[in-house]
């Protein structure tokens, strides 16, 4: 975990600790339904109050929990163009094949980059440390493989560029 | 996208296929390429050794000598790709600009002849490049001429046009560079950022100065606006005496030529390589999160019982047989029924399938053995 962002990963790890404490809890509006309770927000007495993680304006992590579900809501910083093409390239990538990640949000919350949405089920089916673990992780990869795409292109490009140039000589 | 080799692959599949064939054949092919290039092929049975081929393309610039005739630098070009087998006819067929008589049977056999066929396939690539490098040529002439800083508009590829604007001491290329896509304008612009970049440093401080701008250079005043708006901005590159001298003179107008495929096939290669990256992290991800599932647990409190299997094996036989003993006590604990007062007599009442004797089947009866 690098330096700079560790606090702000361990804030999100405790703050996920605390609010994944999920259970069954069918529809209270339609009967033999269950719906996670965070997306419909039918019932407000079965909603907690959202937590706002940011590390600075372009990076915040929006978790909002209720009953039998939590969504994790999460904006990756841009510096410029070139990450910000990379990253929506990359989450578009994996929000596409949201089915391979279970809890991965088909359609990322407005204003955030990418969205997780876990219920009661999931945490049933995978251990919660190992979900929490994987959350953080995520973060973390998102972070680390755009600056390393970045580089990698820029480190292309000066190839290309004096392959190119070389030519002439 | 047009391909980086000069010679059109498509008419050298054709040229070849004519030289190889056995017997002599009746060909007559029209083929297109780039969009704008015109080729036509003829090669009749009764002279099987003698190939017509002719050529119409756009022309390089509008704004010179070019009119329907090929000026006569170019002509001498496309005479030495081959003296013993080209051979070019006067008046070119209608609607070409250049028809080339091919003597296929001067090429020697071997590896040379595919060699040759490669370089007559390059005619279109001679005949476009024989005019920006009639202009490289004279790039150290210092006669100074009205509208000597006029930038000449120059077309190699259709849609894709860039300017020469010759200068004291140097001929400046500037490049407009259009894409579809932002993802594409983005990539190039850092690749720009880069040529800039490198242009700079002392090991290629002999190739030409490269400057990259995202407004229009001064040189390019007063030319139309349709040509001036890009979204990946102009590169330019200041040629000098240094960059055409002997063989240097091809190759550098071969790069200015193509520099707009080059950029294009980076980008292109650049998307597949992002693509790339991001499919092996996809595969990294999901196999973290199928770590987390609780059947992952349960595996490992097996693997932890052959273990305890294995410590069984080491104990004394009677010990086994004691705990074996207990096991099946337990087994026959867990199978056993549970037991209701008269539920058996209940069953055998009103449980009990009747038996059916069956029309197909048949009974056998026992006979007595005397």
């Amino acid at each position: 975990m690098a330096n700079t962002s560790r606090l702000y990963l361990t804030c999100i790890r405790n703050t996920l600790e605390a609010a994944m404490c999920l259970q069954n809890f069918p529809c209270q509006e339609v009967e033999r339904h269950n719906k996670p309770e965070v997306e419909l927000k039918t019932s407000p007495e079965l909603l907690l109050n959202p937590v706002l993680i940011c590390r600075n304006e372009a990076e915040k992590c929006l978790i909002d929990s209720s009953i039998n579900s939590l969504r994790i809501s999460l904006k990756v910083k841009q510096a410029d163009e070139l990450e910000n093409i990379l990253t929506k390239k990359f989450l578009r990538f994996l929000s596409m094949r949201a089915e391979a990640f279970q809890v991965l949000r088909r359609k990322p919350v407005q204003g955030y980059d990418i969205s997780f949405l876990v219920t009661n089920y999931h945490c049933e089916e995978m251990q919660k440390h190992k979900l929490i673990d994987f959350i953080v992780q995520f973060m973390e990869d998102i972070d680390k493989e755009i600056s390393e795409l970045k580089l990698s292109v820029n480190t292309r490009g000066r190839l290309v560029a004096t392959e190119f140039l070389k030519q002439f000589i | 996208m047009a391909c980086f080799e000069r010679a059109s692959p498509a008419l050298k599949e054709i040229l070849l296929k004519i030289y190889r064939a056995e017997r002599p054949a009746e060909f007559d092919h029209q083929m297109h390429e780039f969009g704008s290039v015109q080729y036509h092929v003829k090669c009749s049975a009764s002279d099987p050794h003698q190939t017509y081929l002719s050529i119409s393309m756009p022309l390089l610039s509008q704004g010179l000598q070019f009119t329907t005739r090929l000026p006569n630098h170019t002509l001498d070009m496309v005479k030495g790709i081959c003296p013993d087998v080209v051979e070019i006819i006067e008046p070119p067929k209608d609607g070409y600009q250049l028809t080339l008589r091919l003597n296929f049977a001067r090429i020697p056999h071997g590896k040379v002849s595919t060699k040759i066929i490669t370089e007559i396939s390059s005619v279109q690539a001679v005949i476009l490049s024989s005019q920006l490098k009639e202009m490289l040529r004279n790039v150290d002439s210092q006669e100074i001429s009205q509208g000597m800083y006029k930038a000449i508009k120059l077309i190699y590829h259709p849609g894709e046009p860039f300017y020469v604007i010759k200068q004291p001491a140097k001929i400046t290329a500037v490049f407009p560079m259009r894409f579809k896509e932002n993802t594409d304008v983005i990539i190039a612009t850092a690749f720009f950022q880069e040529l800039v970049v490198v242009g700079s440093t002392g090991a290629c401080a002999k190739a030409p100065h490269c400057i990259w701008s995202p407004i229009p250079p001064p040189e390019l005043r007063g030319e139309p606006i349709e040509d001036l708006s890009t979204n990946g901005g102009f590169v330019s590159f200041d040629i000098t005496s240094r960059h055409v001298e002997g063989k240097k003179l091809d190759k550098t107008v071969w790069n200015l030529l193509n520099f707009y495929t080059f950029v294009k096939y980076h980008v292109k290669s650049t998307r597949g390589f992002i693509h790339r990256r991001m499919r092996m992290r996809l595969g990294n991800l999901i196999e973290i999160l199928q770590n987390a599932g609780i059947e992952e647990e349960q595996i490992k409190t097996k693997v932890q019982g052959f273990k305890y299997v294995r410590k069984l094996a080491r104990f004394s036989k009677p010990k086994i047989v004691k705990r074996r003993c207990n096991f099946s006590k337990k087994l026959k604990r867990i199978r056993s029924r549970l037991k209701i007062h008269g539920f058996s007599r209940f069953r055998r009442q009103w449980l009990t399938m009747p038996k059916f004797s069956s029309v197909t089947k048949y009974t056998k009866y026992k006979t007595k053995v005397k």
